[in-house]
C-alpha cells in the first residue's frame, strides 16, 4: 500500500508520467482515498504553471546589446 | 511535454540567415533571448566563478561556426551544446566537482506519522489562473527569490526541462547528468518552490 509519504517523493514522477504502471496505479489508489494527497497534487501542478508563467531567470547583469555589438564587430572583422 | 519546436522553423531559419548576413538586430535578438539560459547551463557545470567567461567564449565560438550551422537542431539547443562543451572542458581543467546533494533538505519526516500518513490536514489552492496569482508582484517576487537560492543544477534542470521545453535526452547532454539525477533535480526544484508559494499563501 502507498502512503502519503510515496506521494511525496513521487510526485513529480507521477505528474511527467515517469513511472513503471505497478506503481502508478497504486499511488492512483491511494489518491483516489486520500484528500490530502489530492490537494498535494492539485498545489504542485499549480506550482508547475505558476513557474512556467513566471519564467524565473538567472541573476545576471550582462548588458546585452553590448555583448551584442561586441559579437557583431568579431563576426564582422571575421568575415574579411 | 515537448510541443515546442524541435526543429527549426521557418522564422528561426531567417534569423539565422540574417545573422549570417550580418544583422545587427539580429544578434541583438539573439543575444538577448538566449544569455539567460546559456549563464544557467555555465553555472551549472562549472559554478559561478567561470561562468561568464565561458558563456562569452561560447558566443564567439558560435558566431565563428555560424557559417556552418546546419540547422538539424535548434539555434537554442546548438548554443547550449557550445556553452555546454566549453563549461566541461574548462571543468576538466579546474577539477572542479559538483554535488546533487548540494542544498537540498528533504520534506522533514515529523510531517508524517509511522505509517507514512500525513498529521496534518492539506488544503487546495484557490483555484485561479496563474497569469491571475501573478498579477500580485509579490508572489513574483517570492518565486523569483526562493528560484535564486536553489542550487545551480537544479536551476538549470527546472529551466531548461519546464521552461524551455527541451527534451531529457538533451538535458542530460547538456548538463553531463543521467536522467534519474535530472529527475531528481526536477523533484527539488519544485519541491522548494511549492514550499516558497505555500508559505506565502499560509501569509497572505
Ligand atoms: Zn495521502
Amino acid at each position: 500500500m502507498y502512503q502519503c509519504k510515496d506521494i511525496v517523493d513521487e510526485v513529480n514522477n507521477y505528474i511527467d508520467g515517469e513511472l513503471p504502471l505497478g506503481k502508478r496505479v497504486g499511488l492512483f489508489f491511494h489518491l483516489l482515498i486520500c484528500s490530502c494527497c489530492r490537494n498535494y497534487l492539485q498545489q504542485i501542478r499549480s506550482t508547475l504553471s505558476i513557474i512556467t508563467v513566471s519564467k524565473p531567470k538567472e541573476d545576471d547583469n550582462t548588458d546585452t546589446k553590448l555583448l551584442a555589438e561586441k559579437l557583431h564587430g568579431i563576426y564582422k572583422s571575421h568575415q574579411h | 511535454m515537448n510541443f515546442f519546436s524541435k526543429l527549426t522553423s521557418k522564422n528561426e531559419q531567417k534569423l539565422i540567415q540574417r545573422l549570417i548576413n550580418g544583422d545587427q538586430q539580429a544578434f541583438e535578438q539573439v543575444v538577448s533571448e538566449y544569455q539567460n539560459i546559456m549563464i544557467s547551463v555555465a553555472r551549472a557545470i562549472v559554478g559561478e566563478a567561470f561562468a561568464d567567461e565561458v558563456v562569452q567564449d561560447a558566443w564567439i565560438s558560435a558566431i565563428k561556426a555560424l557559417p556552418k550551422f546546419e540547422g538539424r537542431s535548434s539555434l537554442k539547443t546548438w548554443l547550449l551544446h557550445i556553452v555546454s562543451n566549453g563549461a566541461k572542458s574548462r571543468v576538466r581543467r579546474e577539477n572542479r566537482h559538483s554535488s546533487l546533494d548540494e542544498g537540498w533538505q528533504a520534506i522533514s519526516s515529523d510531517k508524517f506519522d509511522n505509517t507514512g500518513h500525513r498529521y496534518d490536514d492539506v488544503l487546495p489552492w484557490e483555484e485561479a489562473t496563474p497569469e491571475a496569482l501573478l498579477a500580485n508582484d509579490q508572489l513574483q517576487m517570492v518565486i523569483e527569490e526562493s528560484f535564486q537560492q536553489l542550487p545551480a543544477q537544479q536551476r538549470a534542470a527546472l529551466s531548461l526541462y519546464d521552461m524551455e521545453g527541451i527534451e531529457m535526452k538533451e538535458i542530460c547532454n547538456i548538463l553531463d547528468v543521467s536522467a534519474s539525477n535530472v529527475r531528481v533535480l526536477l523533484h527539488r526544484a519544485r519541491t522548494t518552490l511549492h514550499q516558497s508559494i505555500e508559505k506565502y499563501q499560509d501569509n497572505k
